[in-house]
């Protein structure tokens, strides 16, 4: 009834396609894990937290510390390039505002795309704007992990407890077979492609 | 009319109804109706701009995002621009370019900010671009489309949406309905596309966000000093300082901007003033658990803050009617401070007379 009407979202930009995420190792015993910062207060302090942890529990062998210094804009393409050459996996974060959460998401699926399986750390304040940026990649589902807003507060104690407490599902998020792209019955094939390794497997 | 064109009428309006209903459901609205856009409709937006259709007019990169000359012209077709006013909505999209607060996110900034967009030139008269009585507020068609079309781009084609990307904790009222004329006619100065470098005469379009427009009222004084000191104390409020960082912009009426010619000075004179004394003093920001704490840089001395970044960044533009010593002023938005450029309008070489387009012949554009 409406077909003569022109869409006014319609656009040659607006077909992003969903991101494939990159293949996963069973586990992190002995890879060099990135983590990207950005300049929200607390977020290199959580990370190192979460590299620490990695390193005395899961075995990483190493870590690669990177900041960006845009909260809107998506990783430089010389430290994405970087990161990619260096690194088995990468922890992003800590998306604690409007631009950076979104931006997060992006660099989170920027990662996946270039191979390198990453895991988005955001507070809970913000997943709606993370969604909308998953949405908006064309990859709507994508999994990223949650800790409770805000974050910049908190001091080195209570930084640690939230890494503690985020560690299970970011290792699991890193790590696992990646779900193969395709159709599965009874769920939306892109939610299923992009949702990730999960703890829980599902 | 025969009982059947009564009929055939009303199915019309019923299904022009249900297509205003239909862009609601699929979320292409800011909340008010809009326009059933039709492919004809696009192709005579787009007669009117020299720019090729797939031209990329603007760009979200950390959205990867871009629009296109026609994404623009379908959206302000949608905003309900007439097709002449769209070379002004493409300069606009230009000078909104180059704000650095607009390509560092702005459009899902947690303020909220409202892009305000000047008209200066001839074409102002000829579009019917309101410059004088209400020049802020409702009753001008392209006012109010041109602006409108600049947010209906922002949520259908970069899919920023209030409460997803778009993170406004409260955002500011009139959001997507600034753009004004300058009153060029009775403005004592030169108008702000000549001031920021184009040549007299030339119709150009300058935009910044804005965070707000607060009013001063003086009705009181002749004496310029004591006006300009009226409008400092608004200036250097504290609320409006993120320090230590300030800005502000100036939309004068014409009594205020007449007054102050008539006792010798320049736009620059008026910049410098309130330059100079837009300040506060550090007890002042401590007050309000904005202290300094220490800092140094530009705009900070042993006595405070300077409220303005420089001179020469207090917007200046004469707007409204004469007829109260009334003057607005404005907020731009971030700390990069506003462009200071203006945007020539290009228009397309065969301009088709202004007139009714809506159910034209659509031969007449082939």
């Amino acid at each position: 009834m409406f077909d003569a009407m022109v869409d006014p979202t319609a656009g040659p930009a607006n077909h992003a396609r969903a991101t494939v995420l990159a293949a996963r190792k069973p586990d992190l015993r002995g890879s060099r894990v990135g983590l990207l910062a950005n300049v929200k207060r607390n977020a290199e302090q959580f990370l190192d937290e979460v590299g620490a942890l990695l390193r005395q529990e899961h075995g990483a062998a190493d870590v690669v510390r990177r900041k960006k210094m845009s909260i809107t804009d998506p990783v430089p393409p010389d430290i994405l390039a970087d990161l990619v050459a260096s690194c088995d996996v990468v922890v992003v974060g800590v998306g604690d505002c409007g631009s950076c959460s979104a931006s997060a998401v992006a660099d989170g699926l920027a990662l996946e795309a270039a191979g390198i399986p990453a895991v988005v750390v955001t507070t809970d304040a913000f997943s709606v704007t993370a969604d909308a940026m998953a949405k908006l990649q064309g990859s709507p589902g994508y999994h990223y992990v949650r800790t409770a807003h805000p974050v910049a507060p908190l001091g080195a104690e209570e930084l640690h407890e939230r890494a503690v407490a985020a560690l299970p599902e970011i290792v699991a998020t890193l790590t696992g077979p990646a779900k193969a792209p395709g159709p599965s019955v009874g769920a939306d094939p892109a939610q299923e492609t992009l949702t990730g390794p999960r703890r829980d497997g599902g | 009319m025969t009982v059947a064109d009564v009929a055939a009428s009303q199915a019309s309006l019923d299904y022009a109804r249900a297509a205003i209903e239909h862009a609601y459901d699929q979320g292409w609205t800011d909340g008010l109706p809009v326009v059933p856009v039709t492919r004809p409709m696009v192709e005579e937006f787009l007669a009117q701009t020299p720019r090729p259709a797939d031209e990329v007019i603007a760009a979200v990169p950390h959205l990867s995002r871009e629009c296109t000359v026609e994404q623009a012209a379908v959206n302000a077709a949608l905003a309900g621009c007439r097709p002449e006013y769209f070379p002004v909505v493409l300069a606009a999209w230009e000078a909104l370019g180059r704000d650095r607060a607009v390509t560092g996110g702005g459009w899902q900034s947690t303020s909220g900010p409202a892009p305000l967009i000047v008209v200066n030139g001839p074409i102002r008269h000829q579009l019917g671009i309101n410059c004088t009585g209400g020049v802020l507020g409702p009753g001008f068609r392209a006012n109010a489309t041109i602006a409108r079309a600049i947010g209906l781009v922002v949520r259908n084609v970069f899919g920023i949406q209030p409460q997803e990307l778009e993170q406004a904790t409260q955002g500011i009222p009139g959001r997507w309905t600034l753009c004004v004329g300058e009153n060029e006619e009775e403005s004592p100065w030169e108008p702000l596309a000549t001031e920021v470098g184009l040549p007299a005469g030339t119709d150009a379009v300058s935009a910044t966000l804005l965070r707000t427009c607060e009013f001063v009222d003086n009705r009181h004084t002749q004496n310029p000093e004591e006006l300009l000191a009226d409008f400092a104390d608004t200036i250097a409020r504290t609320g409006a300082a993120i320090v230590p960082y300030s800005s502000a912009g100036l939309v004068l009426g014409v009594e205020h901007a007449q007054m102050l010619a008539a006792n010798g000075f320049a736009k620059r004179d008026v910049q410098q003033w309130l330059y100079d004394r837009c300040v506060r003093s550090h007890e002042d920001l401590a007050r309000v658990g904005k202290s300094l704490d220490g800092r140094t840089g530009p705009g900070i001395d042993e006595y405070g803050l300077h409220m303005l970044p420089s001179p020469e960044q207090l917007l200046i533009v004469v707007a409204g009617a004469r007829n109260a010593a009334m003057s607005m002023v404005v907020r731009p938005f971030g700390f990069a401070g506003w462009s200071r450029s203006a945007v020539p309008i290009k228009r397309a070489n065969k301009q088709q007379a202004p007139g009714p387009s809506v159910g034209a012949d659509q031969d007449q554009r082939s």
